[in-house]
């Protein structure tokens, strides 16, 4: 029997019979019968029929609508489930300036931020909005409705393995900015807030290069390539041209926001699955190669660890190992909100921070009188908690004909190559998260999440010329794809790459390049009948 | 209850025979293919759609609109006579805006959330360290200025606490308390919440977004979209929607502030604390679940809502939710008692604290016929 077709019958039997062994039972009135429709073929894809994405971490009540990520894992025991209520509420939560006094678990935004709370970046915890001038626009500032930001360092060079000869691969920051651009700030942030009310480290305005995309059959496709101008840097609000951000070797990278859910399932993947997957030199000589990111792990050097480097699962180049670090990282860095694992604000030992600092009588340091951060640990912990135990969607219209003919058509294009659709998850007590032991919702989970977790050279109209840890300018690692089909039903202003710059599926497939450019350009090749079956199994998913 | 042929169903039944069977590999007719009984109930959604969508949200939007309108009006006019009628008038069409705005919390999907409209209209609690500098300030008050302000700086309860002040003490701020520079403030936010429920409506009637898209209605009337892929999916985002808000009047906006004993009360917490209106937005929050469930804004017609889904598949249960959302909305407008008690006093009263246990369990109550009847229901609809 071929290998294939095993699976999903086993899976849909497994699955399944948690439902029909459980109260739900048949309507005994009803009287009217019907068979069951024919199974796939036993050379078809093994994630053809498969509907339970992630086993029991999958949400089937809410598959359907904008709901579909924000619904905790159904295998969540009580207490699990009270601290992930718990977070949900976190992740919402806007934090202000300090001090607030009425509020003052809410205190200590900024001074300098992209936003103020987890969910503006991750709308109903999936993509965010993007952004895009109106007609009478030429560019938008990117304010308090967007979900992007940029990152920023130098180039130098190519790193091969972090250790602690190399600072761990870690990027070289700007001077007076880091690596990160902080496009706002809170209201007296800069030195000139009279004239630039919360302002960050610069202004960032968002414009678009429109081009138009012709298929072999002569359809076409409008493509949009984001610009992103930066002025009014603090360091030289006058002249752009003396700040540090106007050197030639600084490096550029948007950064959008994406789903949160599912994370803990990508997070329990055994190391040795993903590894086995990689194929750095191209062994197999098939154009796809799959390169691990080896990245500094900031839970293991405060744990003292001497080399704190892990295997990258999270975030857009895989830089960072763990939800936890993610999360946190993110707490401080996009909000500016200090933490337990980041106890520095983002902008510490700058010329902005002390300037701050000094004009506000040194009232928002970063920690209180008792040394403790901004956010509390139940804070950080619950929020941690509720990213990693967001379900993951249901597909729906398995049964469909179009759907099954783009599944086969996925596999018969290669795009398994990079987006792997099959891992099972580990078990057994030793399993950690982020340094914490891991709830049993995430262990030992068959999930069909279609990333093999690796960096790929994407080709230069995605590169982004920066490297981060090993990755290089031109590698990205390769996004999930479960879920994908609700991104639009979840916000429908979503918009998917790194850069949110494609408002389709069918889009992002025409922006792939280099080691995925046969398999874009085979799909380009398709009948538009059959490039809508391809599409019709990713809405699917 | 109907019976129609149904795939899933039948998938679902076959994959039972080898789940829960004894050992039956050798059974011979194990290998035939199963017959199954299926389940469930029809119903034509397109009428409900089309009436939750044209009359409860896009009306509710409209009529959202039209008040903030009003309510910019009210606040150039105060800032002309600077007098008490004024500063009244002005204060009434906040808490009129704000009916509509809170009714429709129990949709929250599609535009109030892809443009963030909702954190700029409603962010709570408020920046307030920043609000008070900015008034000190020499920051000059426009609309084109605040529409880029952190949203806690703006939106309803930045108006709210410049119209009404801190409501400790009274909600009757004096027209001899309020500054031009606070007047100045508060037209410019006012201005800009125009400008975003005005961006609401164009979202939903013309075009979704500046990338021309269709308006957001076109997606719901029309499943079969990137959006909603079926009639399922709609049905599912209202009844999700009204169990969020169930859940948000029930567990957080009442439930938080009340705390745990007379002692744990917390009125830092209670949200539309400086108009005293806190009451009047719980009660909005459910009869929004009611606008939906109903169809309209009124029950005296028979345009279709949420109920004639529920009552196609089980009757009964359409009518316990009817109940239970009437329940639910006078227990809430009784907790201000026969003394017109506001809820930021009540929780820190005995009795108030009875009538708003009461409260919180009708909510609860609803709740859970939502979450354990009526969305399982939804699995036993024939599309």
């Amino acid at each position: 029997m071929n290998v294939k077709a095993i699976k999903p019958i086993l899976f849909a039997f497994t699955a399944i019979s948690l439902v029909a062994c459980g109260s739900k039972t048949s309507d005994k009135s009803a009287t009217e019968t019907t068979t069951p429709p024919p199974t796939s073929s036993e050379t078809d894809p093994n994630y053809i029929d498969v509907v339970t994405l992630a086993g029991d971490a999958t949400a089937l009540d809410t598959n359907n609508s904008g709901h579909g990520f924000s619904t905790p894992m159904p295998n969540l025991s009580d207490s699990e489930l009270d601290i992930h209520l718990t977070g949900d509420a976190n992740f919402e939560t806007s934090f202000t300036t300090a001090p607030n006094d009425a509020h003052p678990e809410l205190d200590g935004l900024g001074p300098v931020f992209n936003n103020n709370n987890c969910n503006a970046c991750h709308q109903r915890d999936g993509r965010p909005s993007t952004i895009v001038p109106t007609a009478e626009q030429q560019t938008v500032k990117l304010a308090n409705d967007a979900g992007i930001f940029l990152r920023v360092s130098l180039a130098d060079g190519v790193c091969e393995m972090p250790s602690s000869i190399n600072d761990f691969c870690q990027v070289s920051g700007v001077e007076g900015f880091g690596d990160q651009l902080f496009h706002r700030g809170i209201l007296q942030a800069r030195e000139d807030w009279q004239s630039h009310n919360f302002g960050g480290q610069a202004d960032v305005y968002l414009s678009y290069d429109y081009t138009e995309f012709s298929y072999p059959d002569g359809s076409t496709v409008t493509l949009k390539k984001p610009i992103f101008t930066i002025d009014n840097a603090w360091d030289s609000p006058e002249n752009f041209s003396l700040s540090a951000l106007a050197n030639e070797d600084v490096r550029f990278s948007a950064r959008n926001g994406m789903p949160v859910f599912g994370l803990g399932l990508l997070e329990a993947i055994e190391e040795q699955d993903i590894l086995a997957l990689e194929d750095v030199d191209d062994a197999d000589n098939d154009g796809i190669s799959g390169k691990a990111n080896w990245v500094f792990d900031a839970v293991k050097a405060q744990a003292g660890d001497e080399n704190p480097v892990s295997l990258g699962r999270f975030g857009w180049k895989a830089s960072t190992p763990s939800v936890r670090q993610q999360s946190l990282g993110a707490l401080r860095g996009d909000m500016g909100v200090t933490n337990s694992l980041f106890p520095e604000e983002s902008i510490a030992n700058t010329l902005m921070h002390e300037s701050y600092l000094s004009r506000t009588n040194y009232q928002d340091t970063g920690s209180d009188e008792q040394g403790l951060p901004e956010a509390s640990d139940e804070f950080a912990d619950t929020v941690v908690f509720y990213a990693e135990t967001l379900a993951v969607p249901a597909r729906r219209n398995v049964a469909d004909e179009g759907v099954k003919a783009g599944a086969r058509l996925f596999d018969d294009l290669n795009c398994t190559g990079c987006h792997t659709p099959r891992f099972v998850t580990a078990n057994g007590a030793a399993l950690l998260l982020g340094g914490v032991a891991a709830p049993a919702a995430v262990k030992g989970q068959e999930i069909w999440p279609f990333t093999d977790m690796l960096l790929h050279d994407m080709g230069e109209e995605l590169a982004d010329n920066r490297r981060d840890f090993m990755a290089t300018g031109r590698e990205w690692k390769t996004r999930p794809l479960w879920g994908i089909g609700l991104t639009k039903t979840v916000n429908p202003a979503a918009g998917f790459l790194h850069d949110g710059r494609a408002a389709t599926l069918e889009e992002a497939i025409l922006w792939h390049g280099g080691e995925a450019e046969k398999s874009k350009r085979e799909f380009t090749e398709l009948s538009s009948e059959k490039r809508a079956h391809l599409i019709s199994f990713l809405q699917s998913l | 209850m109907k019976t129609v042929l149904n795939s899933i169903t039948a998938v679902i039944l076959a994959s039972t025979l080898v789940a829960c069977g004894s050992s039956s590999s050798d059974d011979s007719s194990d290998t035939s293919t199963p017959v199954t009984e299926v389940t469930g109930f029809s119903y034509d959604a397109t009428d409900l759609i089309e009436n939750v969508t044209e009359q409860v949200i896009v009306d509710g939007y409209e009529m959202l609109n039209s008040k903030a309108a009003v309510l910019h009006n009210a606040t150039l006019t105060l800032l002309e006579n600077k007098n008490e009628a004024a500063l009244a008038a002005a204060q009434q069409a906040w808490k009129d805006a704000r009916v509509f705005w809170e009714q429709g919390e129990s949709h929250i999907f599609g535009p109030v959330d892809s443009l963030s409209i909702d954190p700029h209209l409603d962010t709570w609690p408020l920046n307030t360290a920043d609000l008070e500098a900015l008034l000190a300030s020499n920051t000059t008050f426009s609309a084109d200025n605040v529409k880029n302000f952190d949203d806690g700086v703006q939106g309803f309860h930045t108006m709210e606490f410049l119209l009404f002040g801190n409501g400790v003490e009274d909600n009757d701020k004096s027209i001899d308390e309020m500054t031009v520079r606070e007047m100045e403030y508060l037209i410019a936010c006012a201005e800009v919440f125009n400008i975003h429920t005005q961006s609401l409506v164009d979202a939903w009637v013309i075009s979704a977004n500046a990338d021309d898209e269709p308006a957001y209605k076109d997606y719901l009337l029309t499943p079969g979209n990137d959006k909603y892929s079926s009639e399922l999916g709609v049905i599912e985002e209202l009844v999700n929607g009204v169990i969020g808000i169930v859940d948000e009047v029930g567990n957080g906006k009442i439930a938080e502030p009340f705390g745990t004993s007379i002692d744990t009360a917390d009125t830092s917490l209670v949200e539309s604390q400086y108009s005293w209106n806190s009451l009047t937005d719980f009660s909005n929050n459910i009869v929004g679940v009611q606008n939906v469930f109903l169809g309209t804004f009124s029950d005296e017609n028979d345009s279709p809502g949420l109920k004639a889904f529920i009552y196609a598949g089980d009757a009964e249960l359409a009518a316990k939710v009817e109940t239970q959302i009437s329940a639910a909305i006078a227990a809430i407008d009784a907790i201000a008692g026969a003394d017109d008690m506001p809820f930021r006093q009540a929780i820190k009263d005995d009795a108030g604290r009875v009538r708003i246990q009461t409260a919180i369990d009708a909510l609860g109550e609803l709740q859970a016929t939502l979450e354990e009847e009526v969305v399982p229901l939804i699995k036993e609809w024939n599309l």
